[in-house]
């Protein structure tokens, strides 16, 4: 959604085209990253001609400020859509910084190392509007991520297997 | 107003921005590098909102006021006591990435 797109496509501005094909995955009710996504992937094709990229959606894991307990339902819906999904693309590497979206897919793609069937690499990133606070899904993906990157100083001393790069968006 | 898709030519002319404390709003304009002053609304106070303008207030790079002092702090301002803002570095990222997924 909105901010996290922004910043997320600000992160992989400086990747190679190591990172490809590059699957999205958006929240069902999600209306404007779909175009500033694509509009970065044109661009990408203007310097990498064999440049790819798909996108998904499934449903939104969770509204701003929603019960922890439904939470809990609308986040298992959202795995019964990111599973398959998951195990469709079978990532090597999830990158997510924040939104609820994110949640379903790194717990769909643990699940699937848990299994056996493919082992992904998760790095979160945590939004640089989180400086003292860790956000909901970080909360979360602090256990399940590879690698939990945060953008202040603050964040680092409280999360100590956290990785500090400074701010990178 | 309401939801044009980029307010980038309107900060481009702008001499002086006065914020809500979003994070998008902030970082927009301060990357444009226009003097920012962030208005906190402490009715719909959304703590973690707070947080980024607060360390952008503590770091020097915006002037920060409540909608009673807005009017206040308009007339002793001094907009020179404001820190230009680096830009992010996305770049340090990729090496990161680059070196943990062995593609140096």
């Amino acid at each position: 959604t909105g901010g996290h797109t922004t910043e997320i496509l600000r992160l992989l501005s400086c990747l190679s085209e190591s990172y490809s094909p590059r699957h999205y995955v958006l929240a069902d009710s999600d209306k404007m990253s779909e175009a500033k996504i694509r509009s970065f992937e044109q661009k990408r094709a203007e310097t990498f001609s064999e440049s790819q990229f798909t996108l998904d959606r499934i449903p939104r894991s969770r509204e701003v400020r929603q019960s922890w307990i439904s939470s809990v339902v609308t986040t298992l819906h959202s795995i019964l859509y990111s599973l398959p999904l998951t195990y469709k693309r079978k990532p090597d590497l999830i990158l997510c910084n924040g939104p609820g979206t994110c949640v379903p897919v790194c717990i769909s793609a643990f699940l699937l190392g848990l299994l056996r069937i493919k082992r992904t690499i998760i790095v979160y990133v945590e939004s640089i509007c989180r400086v003292e606070t860790l956000s909901l899904s970080g909360k979360i993906l602090y256990y399940f991520s590879d690698y939990f990157i945060v953008q202040w100083p603050d964040l680092k001393k409280k999360y100590p297997k956290s990785v500090y790069l400074g701010r990178i968006v | 107003f309401r939801f044009k898709d980029s307010l980038a030519e309107d900060l481009q002319s702008a001499d002086l921005v006065i914020s809500h404390a979003g994070a998008g709003s902030c970082l927009e304009t301060l990357e444009k590098g226009k003097p920012l002053i962030v208005v906190i609304n402490d009715k719909l106070m959304d703590n973690h909102q707070l947080e980024l303008a607060r360390q952008l207030h503590r770091d020097g790079y915006v002037l920060y006021c409540n909608c009673s002092t807005l009017v206040e702090t308009l007339q002793s301002m001094d907009l020179s006591t404001l820190k230009p803002f680096p830009p992010g570095q996305p770049e340090k990222f990729a090496s990161f990435l680059d070196k943990v997924l062995g593609f140096q």
